[in-house]
């Protein structure tokens, strides 16, 4: 407790509660983190709050003081990472010449994160989706609606019939499979084929297999 | 107890058990082996029904709920048989689900495998493969649903039988001109969109319509291999087929 108190008094010279506050942050993202891996090691049902964790090095007790249950946990570990990867998507959007470069550059974005965090990925596009198959919804939403803004609603009359969950759903298979076959790596090679999907429906075949093969 | 002899070996309380689960479970479909011995006939029963029980046992409780015991109890097997053909609850479920698969894939390869055009032998093999779907939602609600909690080699096994389905598709690359270079993962892109669909649908408990969807599906299963022209002739057959179901019943 002296020594607590000491180090207390010694940091308040500099930032009085930032230090605990960022303490407890860097605390919350480790369990974050760990139950990733573990998730994407072992699937959701079977990883316990012992697995959690000992992945994180931390007592049961400090997973508890952030999280009431393993779902919650879990919960919070998707919602970060998809705000990861909507921010990811805006903002490589920013320096696009075109609306079509513009979805281009968000997929290629979202790819390389994918492949950067393939735990996460796993957490949210192959976890989430059996624990609660509604979440797909959502997640979609946010990609589609992304897409409109972008690509303009109602261009070339096809937007009416457009089946949003086609798209979306070719992209989350094809995603998913080679993150389930162990290929996260090899993510950023599909931006042209995601390109292709993800405009499919709403432009048409001729003009999404262009678009694909500006991507390439 | 008469016919307890007449049948060899097994009793008939379990007998009863195998023709009411067999009935629940469409197993009669299964392709069977040849029956030798009739200790291998026992056998081979005692396993089919531990399959049965474990699809029936989880369709009612889910998967993690399921116990060793709850199948030994719904198949009237003994524990020693079980571990004499199964490692444990997860290696009897995927077994079930092999079987299963198994069962499916032939009768979609028996719709796909017709003196047509291709474009009418993918649709074929949708409509049997929905129709074989929708005419087994418990099974149908496990192998997609409760697949998914197994475990990561459940995950694994999920993929595989992802890929042999799409793996039927590979006949059209002959025929589309379009992009090979370009549409490397063509035929997961084709099914991708069949499997979002028939997942989501299943995800909400909408089994029994899933035929409904053939129109569609046909037309997005066909779309990267021949394009939209092409694709539309085969969704205005679905359609017409279609209707001719739906006014037939």
């Amino acid at each position: 407790m002296e020594r607590e108190a000491g180090s207390a008094r010694q940091s308040n010279v500099l930032t009085p509660s930032v230090p605990r506050d960022i303490g407890a942050r860097a605390q919350r993202q480790r369990i974050l983190d760990a139950m990733a891996i573990v998730v994407a090691e072992k699937t959701f049902s079977a990883a316990t709050i012992a697995d959690i964790v000992g992945q994180a090095s931390i007592s049961r007790a400090t997973f508890y003081k952030h999280f009431a249950d393993k779902r919650e946990c879990f919960d919070a570990a998707a919602k970060s990472f998809v705000g990861e990867l909507s921010d990811t998507a805006i903002g490589a959007q920013s320096s696009a010449e075109s609306r079509p470069d513009a979805i281009r550059q968000a997929i290629a974005a979202v790819l390389e994160q994918l492949a950067a965090k393939p735990s996460y990925a796993n957490l949210v596009l192959i976890n989430a989706p059996i624990l609660e198959p509604g979440i797909v919804t959502d997640h979609r939403e946010l990609a589609v609606e992304g897409l409109k803004a972008q690509w303009g609603a109602g261009k070339g009359g096809k937007w009416a019939g457009a089946d949003a969950r086609i798209a979306f759903g070719r992209a989350h298979v094809l995603i998913a499979d080679y993150l389930a076959g162990d290929r996260a790596d090899e993510l950023p090679e599909l931006q042209p084929e995601i390109s292709y999907v993800m405009l499919l429906p709403f432009v048409g075949n001729e003009e999404a297999l262009a678009q694909a093969r500006s991507a390439q | 107890m008469s016919s307890s002899s007449q049948q060899g070996q097994a009793d008939p309380d379990s007998l009863a058990g195998i023709i009411e689960v067999d009935q629940d479970l469409h197993l009669w479909k299964l392709p069977r082996g040849r029956h030798g011995l009739p200790r291998e006939l026992v056998a081979r029963s005692q396993r089919e029904r531990l399959i049965a029980a474990v699809v029936r046992v989880t369709a009612e409780k889910g998967y993690r709920a399921t116990s060793v015991a709850d199948i030994l109890k719904a198949a009237g097997v003994g524990r020693e048989s079980f571990y004499r053909y199964f490692e444990n609850k997860e290696d009897c479920f995927l077994a079930a689900n092999d079987v299963l698969i198994d069962d499916l894939e032939a009768a979609v390869a028996d719709a796909y495998d017709q003196p047509r055009p291709w474009p009418a032998r993918v649709r074929g093999g949708l409509v049997a493969t929905l129709d074989w779907l929708a005419g087994n939602p418990d099974i149908t609600r496990v192998m997609m649903i409760e697949m998914g909690t197994v475990g990561p080699v459940a995950i694994l096994r999920f993929r595989q039988t992802f890929h042999r389905f799409t793996a039927m598709l590979e006949d059209g690359e002959q025929l589309s001109e379009e992009a090979p270079d370009l549409l490397t993962n063509r035929a997961s892109i084709a099914g991708g969109a069949v499997f979002a669909r028939v997942y989501e649908e299943v995800a909400i408990g909408n089994i029994e319509n899933l035929p409904q969807l053939q129109p569609q599906l046909t037309f997005e299963l066909l779309l990267p291999y021949i394009g939209e022209e092409a694709a539309a002739i085969e969704r205005d057959a679905a359609n017409e087929e279609l209707d001719r179901r739906n006014s037939a019943q």
